[in-house]
């Protein structure tokens, strides 16, 4: 199920749905139940609609299908053989058996050929709780083993590339990982050697996998063959558990699943959404959990040094109500920033409001058109800009400004104060320097680098993966990150910090939950209209989730 | 359980069962929390069921589910031997305050302590309890613990210090 | 169906008059008339002091309640006139660990349940998993029998620690060590079955671990006579012990309407006179195969409570003799890859058994959703599992339907008005088990 919630279209026309091609639909019938597909649909995915499940290792639905593993095989009506479901389109009138007796013997039989020569090696196999070979042997055959040779040895330590190791005595040869690299990253980095029970994958001449998808390699492996160096042998994946999230990369938004366990993450990989990043995701934005456990400001901060929470607050209306009273709310700005969720930018917007600001910034990671493709990386590494922007032209129309203007504005004077959300703020030394200058620098902000140490307070935020939010990707899209983890040390959601700071100020945010600042914010913000804030849940321990295989 | 009180039930209650379902010969309805004394009371009187006895109430969270909680049921024939579940279903409250359906204190007395196990571990309020508070748990524990959004691995002092000192 | 123990009444030896072994001798207007005299004193007595209210806690640790349990008693000189009955002291979140253990994983906290007749609780929550798999008719004869073996001999070490501790709670500490000791004997005989002398988790979803040894029956066989012994002892020298039958005979009388409505069951239902016995109406395992009694009571006075146990001992080795008569051979499991693990051997040296043990283990055994309440015959009445199943291979929602609880809920009704020594022996012939009772 998908968070992802469609937005009307704003000016700058983010993508219309893809035009659906004329299609003419098709009714078949699968073991007696009819279904209704459209045209060119292969019969594995129309008996999916009917609810039937069909066993298979080399078809993937994001990629061809070379109907290589003979494990879909089922029954039509006038055919004498077996037909591959995946590799089969549907045709009008069909009738397809997938529980014969006939096509429950194959199944058997092709795995138990399967596993001939896989070694006995689960407890060391890393994709042991979320294989398909488990899975499937103990979906369709659990029967006992009736090989007596001894297996085929292959080498269990053969290094790809910079990210990837692969055994291939595991491997069942299904070639997902050579489409992967052909299909989706367009470079054919992997291939077939050698013949008959000594086939095995390996590179290409000359080439190492190292193309900026490789990753997903992994994930559609159906089995231990292909293991990541980021996360193998770090954890035992049944023992991990999963939320929905959002890759906090860049514009993209690919939908993520949050691997994490005892407070730490130990990976991030791609989920399902057709409408933004299909089954894949870039190796970069898988590696974005790394900052959640680095250079954490995890603790109030008065001029650098620790102050608990309330009194940080305390210090910070207090010095704040000054200025507005000396100089009036002119000369103090606000910086929301394009890393932050939608909720903390509108609780920070919505006070400055409240307190008469009229000076916006819009801060956030400088791009890099360098890592732009047609694929899914995009040169804008914040999550949320257009989020972001969205919501200054909501509450302040026509008022934000970028970084570097905040930068003159600071050294001509005309800003004595600033509440900055997060800390990503990318300015030479001399504006660097002229924060010295000003009134009062407070920073909401999860790390310790950056404006922390220039600021008076440094209150402690948490990151994406420690708050329930949203985040607007380039498409104009609302999607839904969870809270995976505990926020690090005192931290607190940066619309509750602002919330006190706003009773401090007699400026009442009044939300008591994020649910209601949401629904406040999709009231407010036309480009939010119609958004959903999502369903409840809770963390899965992947063991009960059923294998990802 | 028995089919018959099943007909019985729907003869009896008509359009105020929402659903029913036989599951491995366990015969259930599904009614609204609101409805659930008067079904129950019926129930207990009306002659051809004569449902006397009541074997065991518990509840049950179905977290992000709409409506979030059910209160069980089960009820027994002392004549016949004749079993049925009933269910009560009890949405959630908005403002974080804790949802409630009404007591069967009235009709059987073992309702009581079992009203208060499901208040203390779900935080269903039984409204016209005569003695509702916690009975597994101590007066001081904080949230409920068989909730789903209750971490099993929470920990919570017995004494609390006061934070200002 | 009902089986008096109406033996003929011995004459007390050197007592004025003889007194009837039948129960009901003893009637609720008796019992006030001498309650009238002892208690209260004649209204003539000028002696008589005036008493006000008082606050006294007895428990949570109290060494003549054999369980965890603090009643808060409202005492006006020794009556009781209001009382708190405050459980919970053995909570260990039994429900809310199980949520998050596979099936498989539940059993040794089963075994905490009624921490003395852990067999009964493996078995009734083995039966509620199978029937929510479909599979209770499959499970093979031989597993069924054994079930029902162990089962009993379960009971019957229930039913001794009860009587034991109740009788020592009166301070009867020979009957104590006569009755401990042939526990003592049955637990050594589970030990030899499950390895485990009190934790036994020896039952599996699907059947048993392991087979019985073939010398358990005759050993077991040649128990019974010993236990047969013991139970004589303790008959012999309570029965006509004035001291005893003063303090349990009319005391803690329960009528039927009032035990329905508290929603008792097993032994202290029976008291009262109902003929309940899951065993009887709603027969599981092979239990519709035996000849066996359920003895009721006719006041539901402590005493029946006491006998009855006793009784329902000897009920529990007729049909252990007929079950060792009507075992067949057999396998002990279900006959199901799914569901049982594969042998040790095959899991090392063949990837199929390997990847089945290893689904079993971590994934748990795969229960389709639905939800089913599943009940037993326990040590102290209806033993209820009521699983919600989502389709994983954890239970979504786990409910043991603890007797005791139910019973012991009964306890203020059953003490306000009496004496505090009153307390004593009709909390104990409820048997509150803490562990089953808190969870």
């Amino acid at each position: 199920m998908s968070d992802t919630t469609p937005l009307k279209p704003e000016t700058s026309g983010p993508a219309a749905p893809p035009a659906a091609a004329p299609t003419t639909d098709v009714t078949l019938k699968i073991d007696g139940k009819s279904v209704t597909v459209p045209k060119g649909t292969n019969v594995l995915e129309a008996a999916k609609v009917a609810g039937i499940e069909i066993s298979y290792f080399c078809y993937h639905p994001g990629l061809s299908s070379p109907a290589v593993c003979r494990q879909c095989l089922v029954g039509v009506k006038g055919q004498p053989k077996l037909v591959p479901s995946c590799y089969t389109p549907v045709a009008p009138d069909m009738e397809v058996t997938t529980d014969s007796d006939q096509v429950l013997t194959a199944r058997q039989q092709m795995l138990e050929f399967t596993l001939v020569n896989h070694p006995v090696d689960c407890p060391i196999c890393d994709k042991s709780g979320e294989c398909s070979l488990q899975k499937q042997f103990d979906d369709w055959d659990g029967g006992a083993s009736r090989t007596d040779v001894p297996k085929r040895e292959k080498p269990k330590h053969v290094d790809l590339g910079p990210t990837i190791v692969l055994d291939a005595e595991r491997c069942i040869l299904c070639t997902r990982c050579i489409r992967v690299c052909d299909e989706i990253a367009h470079s054919h980095q992997l291939t077939m050697s050698i013949r008959g029970d000594r086939q095995q994958i390996s590179t290409a001449p000359g080439q190492t996998l190292d193309n900026p998808y490789s990753l997903n390699t992994v994930d559609v492996c159906p089995v231990g063959a292909l293991t990541a160096k980021d996360f193998r042998f770090t954890m035992r994946a049944w023992e991990l558990e999963k939320v929905d999230s959002v890759c906090p990369g860049c514009a993209t938004g690919c939908n993520t699943e949050v691997h994490f366990s005892k407070g730490r993450i130990y990976r991030l990989i791609p989920r399902e959404n057709l409408a933004v990043n299909k089954y894949w995701m870039c190796d970069e934005g898988r590696f974005t959990y790394h900052a959640v456990r680095k250079d954490r400001h995890a603790i109030a901060t008065l001029r650098g040094e620790p102050a608990a929470v309330d009194k940080a607050l305390a210090a910070a209306s207090d010095r704040l109500a000054a200025v507005l009273q000396s100089a009036g709310p002119g000369v103090v700005g606000v910086v929301l920033n394009a890393q932050a969720t939608n909720e903390d930018n509108y609780a920070l917007a919505k006070l400055a409001t409240a307190l008469g600001i009229e000076r916006f910034y819009l801060a956030g990671r400088a791009p890099r058109p360098e890592r732009q493709d047609d694929i899914l990386m995009h040169a804008d590494v914040n999550p949320n800009t257009t989020g972001a922007r969205a919501i200054v032209e909501a509450l302040a129309p026509g008022k934000a400004k970028g970084g570097a203007q905040l930068g003159s504005d600071i050294l001509s004077g005309s800003i004595k104060a600033i509440i900055a959300l997060d800390d990503t703020l990318e300015l030479d030394d001399d504006t660097r320097a002229a924060y010295g200058r000003l009134d009062l620098l407070v920073t909401l902000t999860s790390y310790t680098t950056g404006l922390t140490e220039h600021s008076h307070v440094a209150l402690p935020i948490p990151l994406w993966a420690e708050v329930d939010g949203t985040f607007t990707n380039v498409k104009g899209l609302v999607q839904r990150v969870r809270k995976a983890l505990e926020p690090a040390g005192d931290s607190r959601p940066a619309w509750e910090m602002l919330r006190e700071l706003g009773k401090r100020l007699n400026a009442a945010l009044p939300f008591p939950t994020v649910k209601m600042l949401f629904k406040d914010m999709t009231a407010t913000v036309p480009a939010f209209t119609g958004a959903q804030f999502g369903r409840d849940s809770l963390p899965v321990l992947l063991r009960f989730a059923g294998s990802r295989g | 359980m028995s089919q018959r009180l099943l007909d019985r039930a729907h003869a009896v209650f008509g359009p105020r069962i929402v659903s029913s379902h036989a599951f491995h010969g366990d015969e259930t309805i599904v009614v609204e929390g609101t409805d659930i004394h008067d079904v129950l009371s019926t129930l207990r009187a009306d002659a051809e069921a004569k449902l006397d006895f009541l074997v065991d109430l518990t509840a049950v969270d179905h977290y992000g589910r709409e409506p979030r909680f059910e209160v069980v049921y089960h009820l027994r024939s002392m004549a016949t031997g004749e079993r049925l579940r009933v269910k009560a279903e009890v949405p959630d409250t908005d403002d974080g305050t804790e949802p409630s359906i009404a007591t069967i204190c009235d009709l059987w007395k073992c309702a009581d302590w079992m009203e208060r196990e499901v208040f203390d571990m779900f935080g269903i309020k039984f409204t016209g309890h005569p003695d509702l508070r916690r009975i597994l748990l101590y007066e001081e524990f904080i949230g409920y613990p068989l909730r789903k959004d209750y971490p099993k691995e929470k920990r919570q002092p017995l004494v609390r210090r006061d934070p200002n000192t | 169906m009902s089986d008096s123990h109406s033996s003929s009444a011995p004459s007390v030896p050197g007592g004025n008059e003889p007194r009837k072994m039948v129960i009901g001798l003893s009637t609720a207007e008796d019992y006030d008339a001498r309650r009238q005299a002892a208690v209260l004193g004649n209204e003539d007595d000028d002696d008589e002091m005036p008493t006000e209210p008082m606050e006294l806690n007895m428990g949570p640790s109290h060494p003549s309640t054999h369980g965890t349990v603090r009643i808060v008693l409202t005492v006006e000189g020794e009556t009781v006139t209001d009382a708190d009955v405050q459980i919970g002291y053995l909570h260990r979140a039994f429900e809310k660990e199980s949520e998050h253990a596979t099936y498989t994983q539940v059993f040794p906290y089963t075994d905490r349940l009624n921490y003395v007749s852990p067999m009964l609780n493996n078995v009734g929550y083995a039966l509620a998993v199978e029937k929510l798999l479909g599979i209770v008719d499959d499970v093979p004869e031989r597993a069924q029998y054994i079930r029902v073996i162990v089962g009993e001999l379960a009971r019957i070490a229930d039913h001794l620690t009860a009587t034991a501790a109740g009788s020592m709670e009166l301070g009867a500490m020979t009957i104590y060590f006569y009755a401990i000791k042939a526990r003592e004997w049955i637990w050594e005989i589970l030990e030899e079955i499950s390895g485990a002398r009190m934790t036994h988790s020896y039952v599996r979803v699907g059947g048993v671990a392991y087979d019985l040894h073939p010398d358990i029956p005759s050993k077991i066989r040649t128990l019974m006579p010993k236990i047969q012994m013991a139970l004589h002892d303790v008959k012999e020298l309570l029965f006509e012990n004035r001291i005893f039958r003063d303090r349990m005979d009319g005391i803690g009388v329960f009528s039927q309407e009032q035990a329905l409505s508290y929603g008792w069951t097993g032994v202290s239902l029976r008291s009262t006179g109902v003929p309940y016995d899951v065993r009887k109406d709603h027969p599981y395992l092979v239990y519709d195969r035996f000849d066996f009694s359920v003895p009721v009571g006719t006041t539901g006075d402590n005493f029946d409570r006491f006998i009855l146990r006793i009784e329902e001992i000897t009920q529990s080795m007729r049909i252990l003799n007929q079950a060792f008569d009507q075992m067949p051979e057999g396998p002990v499991v279900v006959d199901d890859p799914r569901i049982i693990l594969p042998p040790k051997q095959a899991v090392y040296n063949t990837i199929e058994s390997m990847i089945a043990h290893f689904k079993i283990i971590v994934d748990g055994v795969k229960v389709p959703p639905g939800e089913i309440y599943s009940y037993t015959e326990a040590g102290n009445g209806e033993l209820g599992f009521y699983i919600v199943s989502d389709g994983t291979g954890r239970p979504y929602r786990l409910r043991c339907r603890p007797p005791c609880f139910m019973i012991t809920s009964a306890l203020r009704e059953m003490i306000v008005g009496h004496g505090i020594a009153d307390i004593v022996p009709t909390f104990d012939m409820m048997n509150m088990i803490g562990g089953e009772c808190d969870r």
